[in-house]
């Protein structure tokens, strides 16, 4: 295979930086700017003024300080969704890998039966069961993760199984976890890192999504996706509103997308 | 293994596929949440009504006993009644299904060609010109989340030009395809994402089309371009397009409920967000197993439509 033209690494380093600085901004933008998010300053869909950079939203409250900390249930609910699902992915699938006899293809087929299961379709459900909890929409960005996770980790990990020096190992005599812990993990981690990148790129999605349909915190916690939701009705009589947390996920989201796409061909051009 | 046997096979595991989906379905929605009666009764009902209720919606048994009431009757065809407004989820699923199958069809048959098109004319040239500057868009567009694309179009062509609706309203009983301009912009936006996904997904199977033997021996006899795209790499991504168009349907029953809620558009979609919003347990429990039965078979179709066209899918697994 051709190693990939110049552009294509210039543009995974300005997806990267975009990313790095918009993930950053959500974690730390609450502690940065103070301001309360659910007090009313000002008329609903004031134009942008000194006192409110981005105007104010459909109650009257400030889009900037909104905005400011609406990123942090998209981002972090992302990111931690994709690590249970991941670190749950490596368990079973390393497990699935290592089992003899049939128990390791039932877990796959038993896991790949979420797989259908239409990943808002389930965060509706969770949602239902817990409303108002973000645990909800973690518990489902996860659960969507988990059988990609899985197919992965095991296909990886059925190839390091089959090659001389785990066997050689298990024949010695090695306790099964050191084999795990030495053999096996060290040698999956890129396909893992892979992985966990496009598992990444799609929690951002349901995140999302998820403030969009008023699921998670409840309401007036900001998120981007529900601030789309909340301020398009004013497009009218001032864009901002809507259009930052439109911009903010747009970007993100984008950016996500073509990094994890660059790191999945890097990791798999070194393997 | 003939086909016949193929589509019974594939029926069984569906079924058995579909049977966990409804005990987790049943699970998340209807065993964790505490005192649903008292919720439904409201905060001045008398301890006799919230009893009375408990008895009718069967909540002093046990959640297995329920579950497999629930079941039960979903077996025969009756997925119960919401508790809001007090409609039979059939009839729901009836009204909505046929609104929500138009639209993704619609998107289908907008989005399916151009993918096949860019796909070929990517993979024809792996690395060339076309395929960078495709696989770029195509990986940004199918970066975007649904409603993020959903409300920039609804912003660009119902605010700023004024030549859309924004929001779907359709008269009560009325079909949307009886107005068809509401449908143009949910129908546009699930056909974006599923052309980019499908590209992206066509482009890697025609890629390993374009590096057989076959190819190269027609590239060496001078075809090229579209007449190579079409004569020689699209008859054998068939079998993988069908198996696309079953994943895209899927994804776009999901990608649905988000963009149908943008726009209002009277799908099974929206009908499922309001029911979450309401609190309305029965519904959500009927309309996502109807939604899960539908998304199972459209991966049936799939691979019984893959096995048609190419033989060898219907060996292993």
């Amino acid at each position: 295979m051709k190693r990939p033209a110049g552009g294509t690494s210039a543009r995974g380093t300005v997806a990267g930086g975009a990313v790095g600085l918009l993930v950053a901004a959500s974690l730390l933008g609450p502690a940065l700017v103070g301001g309360s998010v659910s007090a009313q300053v000002g008329l609903p869909f004031e134009a942008p003024s000194s006192a409110h950079l981005l105007g104010t939203d459909v109650v009257g409250r400030d889009v900037l300080t909104r905005l400011a900390h609406g990123g942090l249930p998209v981002v972090a609910l992302a990111l931690g969704g994709t690590l249970l699902a991941s670190l749950v992915g490596v368990a079973v699938g390393v497990a699935a890998a290592l089992s003899r006899g049939r128990a390791g293809e039932l877990t796959v087929r038993v896991v790949d039966g979420f797989g259908v299961l239409p990943a808002v379709l389930l965060m509706l459900v969770l949602a239902t069961g817990f409303p108002g909890s973000d645990l909800a929409v973690l518990v489902a960005v996860a659960v969507v993760g988990v059988p990609f996770s899985v197919r992965v980790v095991r296909a990886a990990a059925q190839q390091i199984a089959a090659s001389g020096y785990v066997e050689v190992a298990l024949a010695r005599g090695d306790r099964r976890s050191a084999v795990i812990r030495r053999d096996v993990l060290p040698n999956i981690v890129r396909p893992v890192l892979a992985d966990a990148g496009l598992r990444f790129s799609a929690a951002v999605h349901l995140t999302a999504a998820a403030g969009f349909l008023g699921l998670g915190r409840s309401a007036p916690a900001p998120s981007w996706g529900r601030m789309v939701d909340e301020n398009a009705p004013g497009v009218a009589l001032t864009v901002w509103p809507f259009l930052a947390p439109v911009l903010a996920l747009v970007v993100l989201s984008v950016s996500v997308n073509i990094l994890t796409d660059r790191l999945a061909t890097i990791l798999a051009e070194r393997s | 293994m003939t086909l016949g046997l193929l589509v019974l096979r594939r029926l069984a595991a569906a079924g058995a596929v579909l049977a966990v989906l409804s005990a987790v379905i049943f699970l998340a929605t209807d065993v964790l949440p505490g005192d649903a009666a008292g919720v439904l009764a409201g905060a001045d009902a008398t301890t006799a009504d919230r009893a009375e209720l408990t008895r009718r919606l069967h909540l002093d048994e046990s959640p297995v006993t329920r579950y497999l009431h629930w079941a039960g009757d979903a077996l025969h065809g009756d997925l119960g009644q919401g508790q809001v407004g007090g409609r039979a989820v059939n009839e729901v699923l009836g009204d909505t299904v046929p609104n929500s199958l138009a639209l993704t069809v619609l998107a289908l048959a907008l989005a399916l060609p151009c993918a096949v098109l860019l796909g070929l004319v990517t993979a024809a040239r792996l690395g060339g010109r076309a395929d960078r500057a495709v696989s770029l868009v195509t990986l940004a567009a199918a970066g975007l989340p649904e409603f993020v694309t959903a409300a920039l179009l609804a912003w660009a062509f119902g605010a700023l030009l004024g030549v859309l609706p924004r929001v779907s309203l359709v008269d009560l009983g009325e079909r949307p395809w009886e107005s068809p301009e509401v449908m143009v912009l949910p129908a546009l936006t699930l056909a974006i994402v599923a052309t980019a996904i499908a590209t992206r997904l066509l482009r890697s199977s025609a890629a390993d089309v374009a590096a057989a033997p076959y190819v190269r021996a027609a590239r060496l006899r001078g075809v090229h371009g579209l007449r190579l795209a079409l004569r020689h790499l699209l008859p054998a991504s068939f079998a993988p397009t069908a198996q696309v168009v079953a994943v895209l349907f899927g994804g776009l029953l999901g990608g649905a409920v988000v963009v149908e809620s943008v726009f209002n558009y009277p799908g099974v979609g929206f009908e499922l967000a309001q029911a979450v919003a309401n609190r309305d347990v029965p519904m959500v429990q009927g309309l996502s197993l109807a939604l899960c039965a539908l998304a199972l078979l459209g991966l049936l179709c799939g691979d019984v439509v893959a096995a048609v066209v190419d033989p060898r899918t219907r060996r292993g697994r």
